[in-house]
């Protein structure tokens, strides 16, 4: 479970360190394009966390090399150029998911998750927290043994509150990862409720107890405490 | 009006309004000239009339060589003595009609008995004389007129030629272009135009230049630290020992510094577009666009309840900008008909071949409409956005030379894009 960032900014760095750390992954730091070269070279990761703009060279041209070199890592590009040139040029040259700055560390716990469930495909995966299990691929969801009837965006937000189990995760961060660039401003969060509601009814319909905790004021947590 | 129009009407005026004084005076002065020519032949002949009189008397003589026609009456009573000159009409026998003849009437004596004679010469000659002169005259002036108009256009060819040509240039400068270039003009006054344009375009240029940077680089060293408050703060909540209300205080300036980043974001977009920074043009089918958008929103107005109708009477209009402009476009027009619905409302959205219309329920504006598409104005009943989605709608549009209106009518928000 190791993961190269590749990220000039040592902040943020840190804090991407820390929050990955807290989740179980081992991460490896690179602040420019050649550690992160000599890094690529010496260890298969699970995912690749790169940022485009580097000191010394282009993000996007490591991305380039991982996917010469057969590299089966998971390719998360971060970025604060958010066009949609740069994500189609991203996406095009082999990355598997284009993250802008400034994002969620929840979010992009989520899709590190979601990025190497998908590189590993060593058959279909199962999660499980409590009583739920999960199958991301097939999009099923069981409690004990009777199948949920979930919507997409129901299923997407089980599994990011999944990926981010016994920590807060705020409305804005869920609104941005369900709804991506339509996500944010007012309205969404009213969105986030009511999908975050018909979630809990489904999942407590079936059995299951109450892990979404509502914590007033900051969002939510998913736990089993 | 032209500069040339102008210049050749003033030049015209003037000039007309001088002829015609200068033609009545020299009229009247050929015309008396020719006069008082007469009028001294006449009284030349009156000379020679005294010498021969008897002649005249004695019935030998009936004409005289200088004058058209000769009258000699007894005097009656009461009549002035002395010469007179005066016009009178007469009918020529030899032209069949009535002309203008200069008359002397002087008396002479002859055997103690008083004469009144009147010698008569036509105008006509100096008549045909004045005529003929005005005539070239006019002409003079029709000729003078020609020549003055071709050469205000012959001057305003050449020599204000460098003028039209920097003006020419000055009407394709945009900021975000280089700096006017102008050529070498020789005359001393369009050479100082020249150094003055020039250098307000340089001015203009670089400091649009340097504000674009400035904006450019600052939306985007804003964002690392935002990031930087946003990562940190989302760290600290996660600590194992906070009570509910540090949480709450972590949330909220992890929030605020969300909302920043959103709106740094949408102020650097705005910038570029103003910029021009998107050239990419790409043919787009507006019905498939508004399709696709509205299905990606889909959740967002089953949620709500929202009915959505399309009524595409020109299935296929398209039109040529940016694609990820046209996203935004549609975007910010579709969340804002969703946003200021009301629940269980209506949107309709329409395409006509040149135009298409977005129209939803909702509480009519608690602003002014004119602010509308202005920065940050927005409903202040609703928190958390900024006011500045239409406002990027309506660069948008200006920036494609779109039309976009607004109107309230039957509780009905309708937005109307009329394309060029």
């Amino acid at each position: 479970m190791q993961i190269l960032i590749v990220e000039d900014e040592a902040s943020l760095m840190e804090s991407m360190v820390s929050y990955l750390e807290m989740e179980g992954f081992r991460c490896e730091q690179a602040a420019d394009y050649h550690t992160a070269i000599g890094s690529m070279d010496k260890h298969d990761y699970i995912c690749l966390l790169i940022d485009l703009n580097l000191p010394d060279g282009e993000g996007l041209d490591l991305v380039k090399i991982a996917r010469q070199n057969h590299d089966r890592s998971g390719i998360i590009i971060i970025s604060a150029r958010n066009t949609i040139e740069q994500r189609v040029r991203g996406l095009e040259v082999g990355a598997d998911d284009y993250l802008v700055k400034p994002f969620h560390l929840s979010e992009l716990v989520a899709r590190v998750h979601s990025v190497a469930r998908r590189t590993r495909m060593q058959g279909e995966e199962i999660l499980t927290f409590g009583m739920i299990r999960v199958m991301p691929e097939a999009r099923t969801c069981f409690v004990d043994d009777g199948k949920v009837d979930l919507t997409r965006k129901e299923h997407d937000l089980l599994l990011y509150l999944m990926a981010n189990r016994n920590r807060v995760v705020t409305k804005e961060s869920i609104a941005d990862y369900l709804w991506g660039e339509y996500g944010g401003g007012y309205g969404s969060y009213d969105f986030v409720y009511t999908h975050m509601k018909n979630l809990r009814r489904k999942l407590v319909d079936a059995g299951c107890p109450d892990y979404i905790k509502n914590m007033y004021g900051v969002g939510y947590k998913f736990s089993q405490e | 009006m032209k500069l040339l129009t102008k210049t050749t009407l003033y030049i015209a005026t003037l000039s007309l309004f001088l002829f015609f004084i200068m033609g009545i005076v020299f009229f009247q002065f050929l015309k008396n000239m020719s006069l008082s020519e007469l009028d001294r032949e006449l009284t030349g002949i009156k000379e020679v009339v005294d010498e021969i009189f008897p002649h005249f008397l004695g019935g030998q003589l009936y004409g005289l060589p200088g004058v058209d026609s000769i009258s000699i009456q007894p005097a009656w009573p009461g009549i002035e003595p002395g010469d007179r000159f005066g016009d009178t009409l007469m009918f020529d026998t030899k032209s069949n009609q009535f002309r203008t003849f200069r008359y002397l009437q002087f008396q002479s004596e002859h055997g103690g008995d008083l004469y009144v004679v009147k010698l008569f010469k036509s105008t006509m000659p100096a008549d045909k004389l004045v005529e003929r002169v005005t005539l070239m005259m006019t002409m003079m002036v029709i000729l003078f007129l020609a020549g003055i108009f071709f050469l205000n256009k012959f001057i305003f060819a050449n020599l204000w030629k460098d003028f039209f040509d920097a003006l020419e240039k000055l009407k394709q400068f945009d900021t975000v272009k280089e700096p006017v270039k102008l050529g070498e003009p020789d005359i001393e006054e369009f050479m100082d135009l020249k150094k003055v344009l020039e250098r307000m375009t340089f001015r203009l240029s670089s400091d649009y230049k340097e504000l674009r940077e400035y904006t450019d680089h600052t939306t985007h060293e804003l964002q690392t630290p935002l990031a930087v408050i946003r990562t940190k703060t989302e760290l600290l909540m996660q600590s194992k020992n906070l009570g509910l209300n540090e949480m709450q205080l972590i949330q909220s300036i992890n929030s605020s510094a969300d909302h920043l980043s959103r709106l740094n974001n949408t102020l650097a977009l705005i910038t570029r577009i103003e910029n021009r920074q998107f050239t990419g043009r790409k043919e787009i089918n507006l019905g498939n666009l508004l399709d696709d958008h509205l299905e990606k929103l889909h959740e967002l107005v089953v949620i709500r309840g929202i009915q959505v109708d399309r009524i595409y009477t020109e299935k296929d209009l398209t039109f040529i900008m940016d694609q990820g402009l046209a996203d935004v476009l549609i975007t910010n027009l579709l969340k804002n008909a969703i946003v200021h619905n009301v629940d269980g409302g209506g949107i309709l959205i329409e395409i006509d071949t040149d135009r298409f219309v977005i129209c939803n329920e909702g509480a009519p504006l608690s602003f002014n409409e004119h602010e509308l598409f202005k920065r940050f104005s927005r409903d202040i009943r609703k928190t958390g956005n900024f006011g500045l989605g239409l406002s990027l709608v309506k660069k948008i549009c200006d920036y494609y030379g779109f039309k976009i209106s607004y109107e309230y009518q039957q509780q009905q928000h309708r937005f109307t894009v009329v394309l060029p």
